[in-house]
């Protein structure tokens, strides 16, 4: 296995001159994986998709070079790239049929009649569109035109995939249920993919690899996992589901622990980070899950319910801890867990090893 | 999405000439649209400007003092405006009703009332005016019934009829384009039918229905075929200034009237422009639709019922007698019915109307293709001089045809730097005037049909190994083929009808089928004139019949709703 099959180095693409000069993507490294799935995350406008088009050969890039299979690809115009795109609007071609579309990009290839339609009906039959080879495309659902964009660019066995958003047209159940497919499609395929999009759940659920970009500027790679419990910073602990961010001065530092008091009471976190040091005022993560509620005591952390809401499989709380500062803690299996009511003291405890450590500290706050 | 950078724009004017230059075809292609535009268009109405500000071969403004002075010259410029006030006013008033009718009543027949509404577009304008005189002149049905038929009231009556179906058109977009939701909105939150109308309706079409006003205004102002049958003892600029030229010989003081005419019209032209281009919030509520009240009240049914089968009365009654008059022996006096004045019309006209569907056939192609190439290049390319050239190429759209017929006259009676052949007299002078004439509207539809074109489709093509020729062969062309044929559609129709700057260019050698029926008016042989009139309609109709089924054959499964209007 080819460990750097598709390879961004320095990448930058800047718009504009001068004073209108706009940096979208910013000197950017990355290194994907044969056969891995790799997820772009990002606000609007952080240069995402930017990229997903220098990497298809769209933009052309201001400096930096795209490799593919270990060769550049920078003088390559996107025809004779090795990879396909998923479009977000799809792009389907409204005056051919869903056969027409899927056998675009082969016809232009100059494969022969019957070697076409072999591999637009076993492309057709893979992803679940039999039946439907006449079609045009404005009589599909948005589901079945996602999945011939998908077969259209499946179809050329691109080195890469790349998706440019590819679900957000559609609605919230199809999205969930798509994107499985997707991810399920991609892994027995094999296939090397790039995934744009600025939704952190889809991210989550499809990806080996997660990047999060934030103006143009990587912000960390890692996979999901690695991404939710370990956040490089603030922005991505709060782009990355819900995170309480609680001050903290250090009182003491272990080979493992980090020992700390948080509103004057004590609390231990696991040291992932060997540059701090006692006597640092830090700022921890604390995701909603990982907090216990419990009877107040004095060796905790005290606050007062403000708020309780009930979602069936869990029970959401917002607890004050302090004049300027609220919490969020989720309780999961809410049947069995004493309820609190609105203006009740309660005592706050941590999970194990379940906060995280940030060493930048720019004010603490609510974030979700 | 981040694919959208502000400052992308700036990039650099340098960088798109290099761009140009990797492809001369392309270069010299543009170079000679230029050079086109620049003597078709800009240099013939340059000439009327320059003669109008010469007097005895120096330059002075003494013919506008001569003109603005003298009651007898000043009085077709305030009669023009009065008329295509009128006219704007009661047509836009009628266009709206039938627009509402069509968009938002449950009335039944919408398609015949739409048809009909849309037929005064279609056939020669003047075929009403001939009507009118048919119906209520000296030896008409209804002889007298209103009193004079020459002069002002009658111009009216006739310019409604034949231009009240722009306003129509261009309603039925604006009224689309308002999502019948925030109607519910209105009445949910309380408001009467009446007050959303007036709240939220009505502010919503405002620019809308003033560009309609506009479109109708400019239409009446440069109407040439009308006035000239009906105007009598109430003159209006374009009739003068034809008038001026073609009785006169001067010149200097039809180019003078010619830019009185020019000034309103294209002033009005802009500004309606400028309003559309404003107008953008109207659509921001999404897909056009078209959903109806289903229980709407009387007191706005019965109205806006009662003006739209009158009007569509009118119009059948009018072209209805056009029809009849054609197959009388002799109109007011033997109502036998005859073929008689077929083979009248048939022997006296058989060259003009050779000449109309041989000078019509060259236009079309030439204008649908040359108007479709602009438009690529005006929505997809980029080239110092594009907004000059997209300037130069629909000016010809807001120039009365007067002004055009003029500018041609003086510009290509001799030779010149520019067009090293004298043009007056030849065939060839008629054609490139009908295709610079006819350009804009498929320059129009052109540039709508690409920007309805998502980039990305394009873009797919491209990721899927196709370079940029093959890209606009397979996907590209075969989406722009609907507009490109509602553009010959449009280009035929109005080679074969028009008539206010061609007149300016025909000649013993070419004439054509509009000249030949006002003759046949001038010498009060109006049965003959209906007879004409109907083999023109006819051509005009089997012609849009055959290019519209090429069009649904062509394309099918795609949006051919624009073709038509």
């Amino acid at each position: 296995m080819n460990q750097h099959y598709l390879e961004l180095r320095s990448l930058t693409k800047s718009f504009g001159k001068g004073e209108t000069k706009v940096t979208a993507v910013d000197h950017i490294d990355l290194a994907v994986c044969e056969g891995e799935l790799v997820t772009l995350l990002g606000p609007s406008g952080c240069g995402k998709t930017t990229t997903l088009r220098m990497i298809a050969g769209f933009h052309t890039p201001t400096s930096g070079d795209v490799l593919i299979d270990g060769v550049s690809v920078n003088a390559l115009p996107p025809n004779k790239r090795p990879t396909a795109m998923v479009f977000q609007n799809y792009a389907l071609f409204p005056h051919m049929t869903v056969a027409e579309n899927i056998a675009y990009g082969l016809k232009i290839r100059g494969d022969s009649r019957e070697s076409i339609d072999t591999q637009v009906e076993e492309m057709m039959n893979l992803i679940g569109l039999q039946g439907l080879a006449k079609r045009q495309p404005r009589e599909l659902s948005g589901g079945q035109q996602q999945r011939v964009s998908l077969a259209r660019a499946l179809v050329m066995e691109p080195k890469v995939l790349l998706f440019d958003e590819p679900l957000s047209n559609l609605d919230a159940k199809l999205r969930v249920s798509t994107r499985l497919e997707i991810r399920k499609l991609q892994q027995r395929v094999g296939i090397t993919s790039v995934y744009v999009t600025h939704d952190q759940e889809e991210a989550m659920t499809l990806s080996d690899k997660v990047v999060i970009m934030k103006d143009g500027i990587i912000q960390q790679i890692g996979s999901p996992s690695e991404i939710y419990s370990h956040p490089c910073n603030r922005f991505v602990a709060a782009f990355i589901g819900k995170a309480n961010f609680l001050e903290a001065d250090i009182v003491k530092v272990t080979d493992t622990q980090l020992l700390m008091k948080i509103n004057g009471k004590d609390v231990s976190a696991p040291c992932w980070n060997k540059s701090i040091r006692k006597n640092d005022h830090v700022l921890v993560v604390a995701r909603p899950e990982s907090i216990i509620l419990g009877e107040p005591s004095a060796d905790l952390i005290e606050g007062t319910v403000r708020d309780s809401v009930y979602f069936g499989s869990q029970m959401l709380y917002e607890v004050q801890i302090a004049t300027d500062q609220t919490v969020q803690i989720e309780i999961a299996d809410p049947q069995h867990h004493k309820h609190y009511e609105k203006g009740t003291k309660v005592g706050l405890t941590f999970k194990d090893r379940s906060l995280h450590v940030l060493t930048e500290l720019e004010g603490a706050g609510n974030e979700t | 999405m981040s694919t959208h950078i502000p400052g992308r724009r700036n990039s650099t004017r340098s960088n798109d000439i290099r761009k140009l230059l990797g492809e001369p075809g392309l270069l010299f292609a543009i170079l000679i649209i230029f050079y086109l535009l620049i003597v078709f268009v800009i240099f013939p109405i340059f000439q009327v400007f320059k003669t109008s500000l010469s007097y005895d071969g120096a330059f002075s403004a003494r013919n506008y003092a001569e003109v603005l002075s003298r009651s007898y010259y000043i009085e077709p410029f305030f009669n023009s405006m009065l008329l295509g006030i009128i006219t704007a006013t009661i047509g836009t008033l009628i266009g709206f009703m039938f627009a509402y009718a069509i968009t938002r009543t449950p009335m039944k027949g919408k398609e015949i009332f739409r048809l009909i509404a849309t037929f005064p577009i279609v056939s020669p304008p003047f075929v009403i005016s001939l009507a009118f005189i048919l119906l209520f002149g000296r030896s008409g049905v209804f002889s007298g019934a209103i009193g004079n038929i020459y002069g002002l009231k009658g111009l009216v009556i006739v310019e409604v009829i034949a231009y009240s179906p722009t306003a129509f058109l261009a309603l039925v977009g604006v009224l689309r384009a308002i999502d019948p939701a925030l109607e519910e909105a209105g009445m949910d939150l309380g408001a009467s039918r009446i007050k959303v109308f007036r709240t939220v309706i009505l502010p919503l079409a405002t620019p809308g229905i003033v560009s309609a006003w506009l479109l109708v205004f400019i239409q009446s102002v440069a109407d040439f075929g009308n006035p000239m049958i009906l105007s009598g003892d109430f003159p209006v600029l374009s009739v003068q200034a034809y008038l001026q030229i073609t009785g006169m010989y001067d010149l200097a003081r039809g180019s003078t009237l010619a830019i009185l005419l020019l000034l309103p019209t294209v002033g009005a032209f802009y500004l309606q422009k400028y309003l559309l281009a404003r107008k953008s919030y109207v659509t921001v509520t999404g897909k056009p639709t078209s959903a109806t009240i289903k229980n709407l009240e009387w007191y706005i049914k019965l109205p806006v019922y009662s003006v739209c089968v009158f009007f569509a009365a009118v119009v059948l009654l009018f072209y209805g007698m056009v029809v009849y008059g054609s197959f009388q022996k002799l109109w007011g006096v033997d109502s036998t019915l005859t073929l008689a004045n077929y083979v009248t019309m048939w022997r006296v006209g058989k060259g003009y109307i050779l000449d109309s569907l041989i000078i019509s056939s060259i236009v079309t192609p030439i204008t649908g293709i040359m108007g479709m190439f602009i438009a690529y290049i005006i929505t997809r390319k980029k080239f110092p001089g594009k907004n000059a050239l997209e300037f130069a190429s629909m000016l010809t759209f807001a120039v009365p045809g007067t002004v055009v017929g003029i500018g041609y006259i003086i510009a290509f009676n001799t030779p010149s730097v520019l067009m090293p052949v004298t043009l007056t007299g030849t065939g060839l002078i008629i054609i490139v005037l009908l295709v610079f004439r006819n350009m804009p509207v498929g320059i129009r539809n052109g540039v709508a049909a690409l920007q309805q074109i998502d980039p990305s489709i394009e873009e797919a093509s491209i990721d899927l190994g196709a370079d940029s020729g093959m890209t606009f062969r397979n996907v590209t062309l075969p989406m722009i083929i609907p507009a490109f044929f509602s553009g010959l559609v449009f280009s035929f129709v109005r080679s074969m009808t028009a008539i206010s700057a061609i007149i300016f260019v025909v000649s013993g050698k070419w004439n054509l089928i509009t000249v030949a029926v006002l003759g046949f008016v001038d010498n009060s042989q109006y049965a003959q004139a209906a007879a004409m009139s109907i083999l023109l309609i006819a051509i005009v109709l089997i012609a849009l019949a055959v290019i519209k089924s090429i069009t649904d054959m062509l394309g099918k499964g795609m949006n051919t709703a624009t073709i038509i209007e």
